[in-house]
């Protein structure tokens, strides 16, 4: 059957369809993807995360943190449940030890309302080299291996009828932000998600419910008309 | 509160912003919502395509297959989910606009009734089975072992195009049968056998852009015709030209295009003929050339003139004359003629009557031109009526068939009583329907193959109308299936490898079979010098293939119009209207909450069947709106609520089509009543195509009485001129040459 291809797990294939535009449909510029085509483009973003994201962070390496500029961090704590997860990912590895960017991983923060569970292909562009003999490693390459998506849990989550994006936050907060660099991405993450760099696995130490978000949009002149969040 | 010094504005600023206060208060409570840590899933990617961002939509080419017209349509797809529905800009059938029923097309894919597996009927009854057993089972009674050959097998499908229709014709030839019912209620098949006769081509090119007049005998070119967004872009272009074009429509009911008509003229059913020679007759009067007209057509024009034709329609003689003058002085028109022309026992006689004013009209070559043809004739799509529905229960009647395959149609619903199909089913041992849904066919079949949904598999289109440009177009699946089921490609070609192993074994699956086929096509057709596979992927990417298209010349030529008498039916005064309608179609789409919700474009009824009738129809039956009223003819009766319209003919009653499933899941099922089951018998004498719309019948108030469940359940606009209108008298004065 014609079932070589999977639109959720799959594999680059030739059984599969193939899309209009890579952009939004009549919005913006449409890149007619051609197969030359996506491989420069792949070729380019990859090189542009590169210098963007990671060299920075080497720069800065050890770099103290001062709080980020023109934001009022958001208040509230939230006693999250530790999540088991099928594998145990150490966020503190990454970003505290190697001092790995939270975009590197996280790629589509920055362009949609989801930041995105990282695709296990991008784990094994790392690991099919690094640390291949530890346990959670092995585990991994096992998934990777038999083809199957890492079914994770959830942890952070906002009910269906709020439109939260992660795109509009890192624009106000991050780029669009005057003096803030964007190797300090994980302060701003920090706000909903917690420190990071003291986690293994996530857990939610925010609330994340409406007042907290109201307050941060009162204190940090966010919109404030209901439809924003609730489409 | 003005004496306050707090006026309107204020206030509801303060209202406002308390308001967030008291929300921001209660919304620090801890989430009672579903947002429990570790409850739910997040599956990352394994290894997604470049273009792949969760969250944000990627839009893939397909085409919809909500009816046969064959729209290019955009899938937006997001996490592996296709979500909203576009029309695809590229295609010359609809140029990037969808239908209502294109739109919903989505609740049928994500539909709750949909069939998960295969069923066999076990014992009598349909169990559900495994893949494997099914297909042992199909192939026991289909296989080179089975001994089935010849005409003893049929295919009975809805239209069929593309290489589907190419492996369904090979699965015929592999078998040696002939048989290939296809039938579909809403059709035009009188007014193709009337073309091909007059014009010397079934589907010509209906230039509504160039026409500066339209005059439309129950043409629902808008609504339930043959290629409705085609048609209503076409449409916009006749409006918006200069002179603006008018339109004029004359049917019994008011149908979506009657309703946008500038003059709507109510006709009694089946007169529509006479109208047109009506018609004729004044424009000989006025001095139309009919050099052309032998002597017996000539003499039957004479014979229609205003007054006997007023007579007999029930319309007036003056606005014969004045219709007649209208289409004359602009020139040049159009004359169409739709279902409740073509839907009598006289509908070939009465769409040739009304062709032939295009012909005395001058609009042969100008507004009617010859359509394109494609070099590839067994892709283009089989469409069918319902004669071959008739065909069918005949041959099942005389025992004559073992097997028969259903795929995209359900003739038990749709088959009028008087055929007796249901009983006559049971002279076929071995029935198998291709459907997703528990509609009635399935349920009497004795093998049940769920197929993948349109939006799941693969597969190529030839809308029925593309008379500009012919496009072969390309159904891509826009995610993955949703149960583990087979495509109806991939099946054709499994049945196809049961008798013919080696002309099909090197195709793997259907995928394979169609990119085989496209990058085989020679290069005049691929054009550019493209590799194989960048010709598939632009095509794909497209989602459709512009073939070359060869326009041919019509050949005008005028036939016998054989026209009877019109007789009142003293004991079934009335005219039973089954009108089809853009959104439940012809009841296939009664399983879609969206087309179910969507109000009547006429009546803004909702979920239900009505009965249409003229105020003074109502009156002289002693009925309201909302009042139960039993409509009988000699094949039965039904019953439904009474809706109160002008837009119909006082001796009309119009039940539309679509309701009154007993079967076909939780949104169909027992809702409505199916006009279809009470048309009396009796077919077009030149096609054999069913009268639709000959039936007569009886009226009575049941007795019973319901809120009649409508948006908008005043036809009035209580004076808030929210449509601006003006007089007749102004009107005229500002347009040069109108009619009233
Ligand atoms: S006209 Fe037919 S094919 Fe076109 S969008 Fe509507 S249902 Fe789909």
């Amino acid at each position: 059957m014609s079932g070589g291809y999977c639109f959720l797990f799959r594999q680059a294939s030739s059984v599969a369809p193939v899309p209009v535009t890579w952009a939004h449909r009549g919005r913006g510029v449409h890149y007619f993807v051609t197969p030359l085509l996506s491989r420069v483009i792949t070729f380019a973003l990859v090189l542009a995360s590169l210098l963007v994201l990671a060299l920075p962070a080497w720069a800065e390496n050890g770099a103290t943190t001062k709080g980020v500029p023109n934001v009022v961090p958001p208040k509230g704590e939230h006693a999250g449940k530790h999540v088991e997860q099928p594998i145990e990912f150490p966020h503190d590895i990454h970003t505290k030890v190697n001092g790995i960017n939270c975009m590197y991983c996280h790629t589509y923060a920055r362009r949609s309302k989801v930041a995105g569970i990282p695709p296990t292909s991008k784990c094994m562009g790392c690991h099919s080299m690094i640390a291949t003999d530890k346990p959670r490693i092995k585990q991994l390459t096992e998934y990777w291996e038999k083809r199957e998506p890492v079914k994770w849990k959830k942890v952070h989550d906002v009910p269906d009828f709020v439109h939260f994006t992660h795109e509009k936050h890192l624009k106000r907060f991050v780029f669009d932000n005057e003096g803030m660099s964007v190797d300090r991405v994980s302060e701003v993450c920090a706000f909903c998600h917690g420190d990071l760099k003291q986690m293994t696995v996530a857990n939610k130490v925010k609330p994340l419910n409406m007042g907290f978000c109201v307050r941060c949009h009162e204190a940090n002149k966010g919109p404030f008309d209901c439809w924003k969040c609730h489409k | 509160m003005s004496g306050n010094g707090v006026n309107r504005r204020d206030f509801l600023k303060i209202l406002g912003w308390s308001g967030v206060g008291v929300a921001v208060a209660g919304c620090d409570r801890p989430t009672t919502v579903t947002l429990e840590e570790g409850k739910e899933e997040v599956v990352a990617y394994l290894q997604p395509e470049e273009y792949v961002i969760p969250g944000v939509g990627v839009w893939f080419a397909s085409t919809c297959q909500q009816c046969a017209a064959g729209c290019g349509v955009h899938g937006r797809v997001r996490e592996g989910r296709v979500l909203k529905m576009e029309g695809n800009p590229d295609s010359s059938i609809n140029y990037g606009k969808l239908c209502q029923m294109g739109q919903a097309g989505l609740q049928g894919h994500y539909n709750p009734d949909r069939i998960k597996k295969p069923l066999l009927r076990k014992g009598g009854s349909l169990t559900e089975v495994t893949w494997e057993e099914a297909l042992g089972a199909l192939e026991q009674k289909v296989g080179a072992a089975s001994g089935l050959a010849g005409d003893r097998f049929a295919w009975f499908t809805g239209t069929v195009s593309g290489h589907q229709s190419v492996l369904l014709s090979a699965h015929l030839a592999a078998l040696g049968s002939q048989h290939h019912f296809v039938h579909e209620v809403i059709n035009n098949a009188v007014g193709r056998a009337v073309n091909l006769d007059m014009l010397g081509e079934a589907m010509p090119r209906y230039r509504l852009d160039e026409a500066k007049v339209i005059l439309s005998f129950g043409s629902d070119f808008l609504g339930a015709g043959i290629s409705p967004v085609y048609f209503s872009t076409a449409y916009a272009k006749f409006r918006t030209g200069s002179p603006r074009g008018v339109l004029i429509q004359v049917e019994p009911k008011m149908t979506l295009t009657g309703g946008n008509a500038d003059l709507w003229v109510p006709i009694r059913p089946g007169t529509e003929g006479a109208f047109a020679l009506g018609i004729a007759n004044q424009l000989l009067k006025q001095g139309v050339d009919a050099a052309g007209v032998p002597e017996n057509i000539r003499a039957l024009i004479a014979s229609h003139d205003a007054e006997k034709v007023a007579s007999i329609t029930g319309s007036s003689a003056d606005r014969l004359a004045r219709i007649a003058t209208l289409l004359k002085e602009r020139s040049p028109s159009l004359v169409l003629a739709g279902a409740s022309v073509e839907g009598h026992a006289h509908g070939y006689s009465a769409a040739a009557a009304v062709m032939m004013l295009n012909m005395l009209l001058g609009n042969v070559g100008k507004t009617i031109v010859a359509g394109g043809s494609s070099p590839f004739p067994q892709m283009e799509a089989k469409m069918g009526g319902t004669r071959d529905l008739i065909a069918f229960a005949d041959a099942a009647d005389k025992k004559n068939l073992d097997v028969v395959f259903f795929y995209g149609a359900n003739p038990v619903y749709t088959a009028p009583s008087h055929l007796g199909l249901t009983e006559k089913l049971k002279n076929i041992p071995f029935k198998v329907a291709f459907s997703n849904f528990p509609d009635e066919t399935a349920l009497s079949a004795d093998l049940v193959l769920p197929v993948l949904s349109p939006y799941e598999d693969w597969g190529t289109h030839m809308g029925i109308y593309q008379p500009e440009q012919k496009v072969v177009s390309i159904q891509q699946p826009l995610m993955e299936p949703l149960y583990p089921n087979k495509g109806f490609g991939d099946l054709l070609l499994a049945f196809l490898k049961m008798r013919k192993v080696k002309e099909y074994e090197s195709f793997t699956d259907y995928y394979s079979y169609l990119k085989n086929a496209f990058t085989a096509l020679p290069a005049t057709v691929k054009g550019g010098a493209l590799t194989n596979d960048e010709f598939w992927g632009k095509t794909l990417q497209k989602g459709l293939l512009e073939v070359p298209t060869v326009v041919g010349t019509l050949k005008p030529r005028l036939v016998e119009i054989n026209l009877p008498e019109y007789k009142e039916d003293a004991q079934r005064p009335f005219h039973l209207v089954p009108s089809g309608r853009l959104g439940l179609w012809d009841g296939r789409h009664a399983n879609l909450p969206w087309l179910q919700e969507a109000p009547d474009q006429i009546s803004k009824i909702v979920w239900t069947s009505w009965a249409e009738i003229h105020p003074a129809t109502a009156a002289r039956l002693g009925v309201e709106q909302g009042d139960f009223l039993r409509i009988t003819s000699d094949q039965g009766a039904l019953e439904a609520q009474v809706y109160i319209h002008k837009g119909i003919h006082i001796d009309a009653i119009a039940v539309p089509m679509g309701q009154g499933h007993e079967e076909y899941g939780r949104y169909a099922k027992g809702r409505g009543v199916n006009p279809l089951k009470i048309i009396s018998p009796g077919a077009d004498a030149r096609t054999g195509e069913l009268a639709l719309y000959g039936t007569r019948v009886t009226a009575a108030a049941a007795g019973r009485r319901e809120f009649l469940v409508k948006l908008s359940s005043n036809e009035t606009q209580l004076g808030r001129k929210m449509v601006a209108t003006v007089t007749a008298d102004v009107f005229n004065r500002a347009e040069p040459k109108t009619i009233t």
